[in-house]
């Protein structure tokens, strides 16, 4: 029995591309890249590029109209600003449906108020209260009022894609009408330091899948998908944009920060995620890869890619190249850009791309390239070997 | 389709990994309350436990003691619920990195500061490649594991799953969270907490880990009936939810025999259980919990092991009952109803099988 089909009927983004579909369809054809010197956040370890989203918080406040009073933190603001676009594409700023849930990733929560404060709090114990994942959540929902339910995935940096599961099940079940869907996360020194201290962040702009990478940038960011079943979409008269056509959840269960040498979670992902949408590997037209930039990520995850499409590999591209990891927002963000591709037929560019990789037999898709596309497929990978994929198709 | 509970282990403020204790829990008298820990020799080598955080070594020892009950050792489902995910190594690292202004630091404790780092590792343990998840949503993260669980049952994805709820409260946690009221000052007793006349509750910290599986068998505890969660619901819409979720089974709230409410002795999250009572209980017993175990963001997951344990041996002893001073016998269906600061909702609907 076909299940009755998942279609995506609004989407909103902010990233270092800057905000809205518009400027990171623009940023991505124009090969402009987010990457840069650090702006906002106070670090001494300012010497590492980052992405950051091209507003301070009391701008994105004036701009949502939040009183300077209000508690709230960084990751919940662009959480806002994200799912204020979505909103009004999927037409829930007019009705709402009865049902709807909220599925929110997010790793570190308020971090970024926490570790300015930190330890005591003195004169500020408000963000207390602002520090654990599920208050980020809370404050967006808060904001646009009227949901049904939400929860908060926290799967580090697959945590948007497992949302995207989440609020498909949810559907699935008759459980909501509506599921909004994604992941906010912004730059702290807390993830800076901790990624630094790993040694895996790139003192330049990080060069997905090539033979002398030497790690990644972070970024930030948030990005959300209207979720909802085709006659529910018809019946409210909603545009639909794309199908979520299938989507799967593995764990690698290799090591708690690195990726097998054989990408045996990346692959059972991506190899699921074709047998829940009912594809064959030669339907993909296009793999936005994790493409972290380490040594360790691109080298399991080309392990598997290679693996799951053998001869027919399609063209792969990294667009970290583009946003830096947006970590917890990462699997919103690029299969917003995956659709973005399948939309508008193109292959965005995986920039800093100059030596292939010997262990692979694939070189990523080094500049934009025009493609007729029917289905896209996206990966997100987590620590812990939280790996996820989902696969995005066009409206027949 | 039937979920049944095939095992369930907990550690808290009670005897470890046992449930000896459930028809003679111990009274608490503090206002923080840190789990009793089991002797982890028989699950985690030792060496690998002195490198592991507290909330680490409960979620290993509790996970394996269910995958040996059962036998499922691939479960397809491990989810895992938790509020603070782990705390200690996460003030560890930011500790270090305030202290240190940003120098001199280890990633070890970054690398286990994800929530995630839980349900991974079990994963890891198990040599475990299926679905892997965490939720963390304040009062109702257990109960989003329970959910996602359930609904996977629904849409025939899995057989068998791993759902547990786990929170550690550190020292330093403790004193941040006093700054804003979250526990009692001063002398804390069950009949201080039952006027639910001031703020605050007993901190306390929660692991409870559950194995279900869709077929019975002579393993089987109980049935997993229903859950849902909802968010700043009002009295109809709780009604209505509550109502739909018993409907499914020809239930209605009269069939409920107990209704175990998270009540803390906090005045206001006590007084939404009172409005409850009054709006759709008013002939059922209330039972409470959270005055033996304690507040925590996962504490729910403790009222199903509780209950579990009552529909095992068809006896909730007076100890739980908010109402009513004599044990419950023969029960059939219980409702687990919670609720964090009156926005996240919840209710588990346990039976007898």
């Amino acid at each position: 029995m076909m299940s009755e089909r998942i279609l995506v009927t609004g989407m909103g983004i902010i990233s270092g591309l800057g905000y809205g579909k518009q400027a990171t369809l623009d940023a991505l054809c124009s090969k402009h890249s987010g990457i840069g010197k650090m702006k906002y956040l106070q670090t001494i370890h300012n010497y590492y590029p980052v992405s950051e989203v091209p507003m301070s918080d009391a701008e994105m406040m004036d701009s949502l109209g939040i009183s300077s009073q209000t508690i709230i933190t960084r990751t919940p603001l662009l959480g806002i600003m994200a799912l204020k676009e979505a909103f009004i594409e999927a037409y829930l700023d007019k009705e709402r449906p009865r049902r709807i849930a909220f599925i929110n990733g997010t790793t570190v929560g308020g971090m970024e108020k926490s570790e300015q404060y930190y330890p005591d709090f003195q004169n500020t114990e408000a963000y207390i209260a602002a520090h654990d994942c599920g208050t980020s959540c809370e404050a967006i929902a808060e904001y646009f009022d009227g949901f049904d339910m939400i929860t908060t995935i926290s799967t580090a940096c697959s945590s948007a894609a497992n949302a995207i599961i989440l609020g498909a099940n949810l559907l699935k079940t008759g459980r909501v009408d509506v599921a909004i869907v994604g992941g906010t996360e912004c730059l702290s020194k807390f993830h800076l330091n901790g990624f630094s201290t790993l040694m895996i962040l790139d003192k330049e702009a990080c060069k997905p899948f090539d033979a002398k990478r030497v790690g990644l940038n972070l970024g930030e960011g948030a990005a959300y998908l209207v979720l909802e079943k085709e006659q529910h979409a018809k019946q409210r008269g909603v545009q639909p944009i794309c199908i979520l056509s299938g989507y799967a959840n593995t764990c690698d269960a290799y090591h708690q920060t690195a990726s097998s040498p054989d990408g045996q979670g990346a692959y059972l992902a991506m190899h699921n995620a074709l047998e829940d949408a009912h594809l064959h590997p030669h339907d993909i037209d296009y793999i936005n890869a994790h493409g972290t930039g380490t040594q360790n990520n691109d080298l399991s995850e080309g392990t598997a890619i290679m693996r799951v499409f053998n001869d027919n590999i399609p063209p792969v591209s990294s667009t970290k190249s583009f946003t830096g990891h947006t970590t917890s927002a990462a699997g919103s963000v690029e299969s917003i850009i995956s659709i973005l591709a399948l939309l508008h037929n193109f292959i965005p560019a995986n920039l800093n791309f100059n030596n292939p990789m010997p262990e692979l037999s694939f070189c990523p898709v080094k500049d934009t390239l025009t493609k007729k596309m029917q289905h896209v497929l996206t990966n997100s990978f987590g620590f812990g070997g939280n790996d996820s994929a989902c696969i995005f198709s066009k409206i027949d | 389709m039937n979920i049944y509970i095939q095992a369930a282990a907990q550690i808290s403020a009670q005897e470890p990994l046992s449930h000896a204790w459930f028809q003679h829990p111990l009274p608490l008298s503090e206002r923080y309350v840190r789990s009793v820990e089991p002797d982890y020799k028989e699950y985690i080598n030792p060496m690998e436990a002195r490198r592991m955080g507290k909330i680490l070594k409960r979620a290993l020892a509790t996970s394996l003691n269910v995958v040996r009950k059962t036998g499922i050792n691939q479960p397809d489902a491990i989810i895992t619920g938790t509020g603070l995910g782990c705390i200690e190594n996460t003030e560890k690292f930011l500790t270090a990195m305030v202290r240190d202004k940003e120098m001199y630091l280890q990633p070890t404790y970054f690398m286990q500061s994800t929530h995630n780092t839980i349900s991974s590792q079990i994963a890891l343990h198990l040599k475990c490649n299926k679905y892997n998840t965490t939720y963390a949503q304040r009062g109702i993260s257990f109960e989003s594991s329970l959910l996602d669980a359930y609904m996977q049952f629904e849409l025939e994805k899995i057989r068998t799953a791993l759902v547990a709820g786990y929170d550690e409260m550190t020292p330093d946690y403790f004193v941040l969270l006093d700054k804003i009221n979250y526990w009692k000052k001063g002398e804390v007793n069950e009949a201080i907490l039952r006027k639910s006349d001031s703020v605050g509750a007993i901190s306390g910290e929660a692991s409870a880990c559950f194995m279900l599986e869709n077929k019975k068998s002579n393993l089987s505890v109980c049935e997993l009936k229903g859950i849902d969660i909802l968010y700043n619901p009002n009295q109809k819409r709780i009604k209505d939810a509550l109502e739909e979720l018993l409907g499914k089974h020809n239930l209605c709230i009269e069939d409920i025999d107990v209704v175990m409410t998270g009540i803390n002795g906090d005045k206001d999250n006590d007084a939404v259980y009172n409005e409850l009572e009054r709006n759709l209980f008013p002939s059922i017993p209330l039972a409470w919990y959270k005055h033996l175990v304690g507040e925590s963001f996962t504490a729910s997951g403790l009222a199903m092991f509780i209950s579990t344990m009552a529909l095992q041996e068809q006896v909730l002893p007076a100890s739980y009952l908010y109402n009513g001073s004599s044990a419950i016998q023969g029960l059939k269906n219980i409702l687990i109803y919670n609720h964090f600061q009156n926005k996240e909702h919840s209710f588990i609907l346990l039976s007898s099988c």
